[in-house]
């Protein structure tokens, strides 16, 4: 008995004194919803926070004269946690970090570099790494903090949807970091924009941050080259790819699923070569052309048309990142890596450069599993 | 309780005293033994040939019927019967010839003689005889056989149990028909003088068990037993343990399925609950009907069981550890409804989290004690204090009404409801350690928990048996149920 009892007051007492005494309710902690990265007019780093209102979210009244769900307070400072100090300084209540649920970048910040600012979301250990990461395109992030959403009570926990709903993986901060640590390319970040008139937002494709020029943007991507972007890193699920529609008087779409990329290294005498295969299989959802998805004859036709537009597509966004960008954010880099290990340590430390010089070939499979409910057109 | 007169005859009497071959000095002594007794009557015949006979019974506790007709009657109307060459004695005569009771017995103290009459015998006095005829008459009020009130089941026996002893044995003797079940008795108590009965079948039971068993009940020696509640307590391992060591039931089927698996039972007169032993955790979370109804509803059954039952006893404690140490563990929009509904709380979560704990307990108690016709208060006062005024007054938030009665709630899944005890009392300890360390407590308290179920060794068998130490034989009837056709 008398051990027992010395054991359990060691027990208690190491408890104690380790630190473990953090009893904190939750309404004692300011929530942060969403952070938001600017540099300000200034020229100096302003980090806003979107902070729930838990009252104006839960408890059943859903009256008129309900709560605000959210408040966004803003400031300035040295960095990241100066900046967090200076915003407890507007707040009764602790900030808490763990729930963080986006992670916004203004397009000056975007501009600048984000090299910088990477570690204190992973070396915190308060911080949530799965916040879903944006840059935004002709904006600052606290313009998109405020706006108000139009399903959720709260923006950041809608835009991790946006990006499922389009068919993608979600984009989180872990994955931005470790794309951004292997050396040499680009890395490609959802971009959001926001429309001034609806106070809305939209998603407005992709960034491309260089990782050669400290991760410095470079350009955007529109909402469709993203699409294509995505498809060929992997990290798109579905698609619905549309014939234009100039042949046979209308347009066909597909809602491809199961996509796949699969992109082939070839080293030889002429030098490096990348052949870039996409497919994909997917129903048939609209056809208001002439061909008639029941004869195998026309089936070939629609599969032929519509793959060969996809490639079109592709290659004209790789001309982008080649000739436009000269940047390589396709992710094309790991594979170099990984199978020429060798030459890629010389070869990471410009990658970008190397990349728009090498010759690409893009080859676009899309075949039809369901033709769909009826035949020809209607 | 009878306490020993100490005043007049009886101080001087000793009930160890034969019995002498005078009537008169017989029925004296008799008398002031049984002095101040109102319910014992003495019945003084006389026969056709002046032979003395003195019967002593206790009023109410014999079949009068019986007596009135078998007994008196022959004797009164016909005397001794004659041409039956010589008999040694009347009381020789009546045990052979009058009294057609089924068993009778001849006692020659005092005190034998005052037991068995307290017993519901009648008792024959003779002149000049130095003995006590008495024959077993007993007939008294009892409970008849009714369903089972603490252990439901959906299949199987609708009988339970009862006061009586015998019925009890009978109910078991109905079910296992074999030599091998072997009944035991032993007289408890210097007052209640209990019978109780050590039930086992030879050849599945250990002789070591059963010895066991048999030195523990035989070593008790108390005032009284009232309950078997009074035996459990006396032949437990270990008495500060939370967890039951023995598993009480009404039900005949659930003695036999234990006396089956090489268990012991122990009846005790008086009261309709008895004891099987040992138990082990597993058997605690295993109801009557497992093994009538198909296996894979049992299955799913145990493991909905299991559930809850860490359920009960970890919800409240998790609960507090989540929402005050590690609120990063919940989803965003779950720890967003929390935090708007605890807006309004005056009190810490613990706080809360106890108060309505102990609100719950109240309410189990009353609604066991409450009368019945003012049963239906409990569950209105309840539910509206507690479910809504106090969460719409703003003094408990709603979060802890749901998690408090769901783990409440959870508590009584369990199919032996005494082992829903244990699970509800360490709720409070667990609560104690994670309103200090959060989770790091609540995994010390389990560790606590964990150690002592693996230390109790109730009888020679480990708690967590076939768990741990493991049995892989048994294990897979801890999980499932497996099909019986498939485990023979």
């Amino acid at each position: 008995m008398n051990k027992s009892l010395i054991t359990v007051c060691l027990l208690l007492l190491s408890a104690v004194t380790s630190g473990c005494w953090n009893l904190k309710e939750t309404n004692q902690l300011a929530i942060v919803i969403g952070g938001g990265l600017d540099i300000n007019q200034d020229g100096r780093l302003e980090v806003s926070s979107q902070i729930a209102i838990p009252a104006g979210l839960g408890g059943p009244d859903t009256g008129p004269n309900k709560k605000r769900s959210f408040v966004v307070v803003s400031a300035t400072g040295k960095d990241f946690m100066d900046a967090g100090q200076n915003i407890q300084t507007q707040l009764s209540r602790t900030l808490f970090y763990a729930h963080r649920q986006t992670i916004l970048i203004g397009q000056r910040m975007a501009e600048q570099g984000m090299n910088k600012y990477l570690d204190m979301v992973v070396r915190n250990p308060k911080s949530e790494m799965r916040s879903v990461i944006f840059v935004v395109k002709d904006g600052t992030a606290k313009d998109i903090l405020e706006t108000e959403p139009v399903f959720d009570p709260l923006i950041s926990t809608a835009l991790g949807s946006v990006q499922m709903a389009l068919g993608m993986k979600p984009f989180y901060y872990r994955e931005f970091l470790c794309e951004s640590r292997p050396k040499g390319g680009s890395v490609l970040l959802p971009a959001i924009s926001i429309q001034a008139s609806a106070k809305r937002f939209n998603y407005a494709g992709a960034a491309v941050l260089n990782k050669e020029n400290a991760l410095k943007l470079v350009g955007f991507l529109k909402p469709e080259e993203s699409y294509y972007a995505n498809w060929i890193k992997g990290r798109q699920r579905a698609l619905i790819v549309s014939t234009s529609g100039k042949q046979n008087n209308g347009s066909i779409s597909l809602r491809a699923q199961g996509l796949k990329s699969h992109i082939k290294v070839v080293k030889d005498s002429n030098g490096m070569r990348l052949h870039i295969q996409l497919s994909g299989t997917g129903d048939i959802v609209e056809n208001n052309s002439s061909l008639d998805p029941s004869l195998a004859k026309d089936l070939r036709t629609i599969e032929k048309n519509m793959s060969k537009e996809a490639e079109q597509a592709v290659v004209k966004l790789i001309q982008k990142a080649q000739k436009q960008y000269k940047a390589e954010f396709f992710g094309i880099a790991r594979h170099v890596h990984n199978k020429y290990p060798r030459e890629w340590k010389s070869l990471q430390k410009d990658w970008n450069e190397t990349f728009s010089k090498l010759p690409i070939t893009v080859e676009v499979h899309l075949r039809y599993q369901d033709p769909g409910q009826t035949n020809s057109s209607i | 309780m009878p306490k020993p007169s100490n005043e007049g005859v009886t101080s001087q009497v000793n009930p160890a005293r034969t019995v002498s071959s005078s009537l008169k000095d017989n029925e004296q002594t008799l008398i002031s033994i049984f002095e101040h007794c109102s319910d014992i009557v003495f019945r003084r015949v006389t026969l056709r040939d002046d032979a003395k006979l003195l019967l002593l019974y206790v009023d109410g506790m014999i079949d009068k019927d019986l007596v009135q007709n078998t007994i008196l009657k022959p004797l009164l109307y016909e005397g001794v019967p004659q041409g039956l060459g010589v008999l040694s004695s009347l009381a020789q005569m009546c045990e052979m010839e009058l009294v057609a009771a089924l068993q009778t017995q001849k006692v020659s103290t005092f005190e034998e003689a005052a037991d068995l009459i307290l017993k519901g015998n009648v008792a024959f006095l003779a002149d000049g005889e130095a003995s006590v005829l008495l024959a077993d008459v007993s007939q008294y009020e009892t409970r008849s056989i009714e369903e089972p009130s603490t252990e439901a089941a959906l299949r199987g026996t609708r009988e339970s149990f009862t006061e009586l002893l015998r019925t009890n044995t009978t109910l078991l003797r109905r079910i296992i028909v074999t030599t091998d079940l072997k009944m035991e008795p032993f007289e408890i108590g210097k007052f209640t003088k209990t019978e109780v009965v050590l039930a086992y079948i030879k050849g599945i039971a250990t002789p070591d068990l059963i010895n066991e068993v048999r030195t523990r009940i035989a070593g008790i020696d108390i005032q009284s037993v009232l309950e078997s509640g009074y035996i459990e307590e006396y032949i437990e391992d270990s008495s500060y343990s939370p967890f039951p060591q023995m598993q009480s039931t009404e039900r005949a089927d659930v003695v036999a399925a234990g006396l089956l698996e090489g268990r012991i039972a122990v009846f005790v007169n008086g009261t309709p609950i008895v004891l099987v032993v040992p138990m082990t955790f597993w058997d605690g979370l295993q109801a009557p009907d497992d093994y009538y109804e198909r296996f894979l509803y049992v299955t799913m059954n145990r493991w909905i069981r299991y559930l809850f039952a860490l359920f009960s006893i970890l919800f409240p404690s998790v609960y507090i550890a989540l929402t005050t140490y590690h609120p990063e563990m919940m989803p965003p929009k779950l720890m967003m409804s929390i935090t708007g509904l605890r807006e309004q709380s005056p009190f810490p979560t613990v706080i809360e989290v106890f108060l309505m704990e102990f609100m719950f307990e109240g309410l189990r108690e009353a609604g066991i004690r409450l009368p019945q016709q003012i049963g239906p208060l409990v569950s209105i006062v309840g539910a509206l204090v507690i479910g809504q005024a106090a969460v719409q007054a703003g003094i408990i938030s709603a979060p802890i009404v749901i998690v408090v009665s769901a783990a409440g709630i959870s508590s009584f899944v369990i199919p032996r409801y005494r082992f829903g005890y244990p699970l509800r009392m360490l709720r409070f300890p667990l609560l104690v350690l994670s309103g200090l360390f959060g989770l790091f407590g609540v995994a010390l308290g389990l560790i606590m928990i964990l150690t002592h179920l693996i230390q109790l060794n109730p009888l020679g068998t480990p708690y967590l048996e076939p768990i741990a130490p493991t049995k892989q034989n048994k294990l897979k009837n801890v999980f499932l149920r497996r099909p019986r056709r498939r485990t023979s």
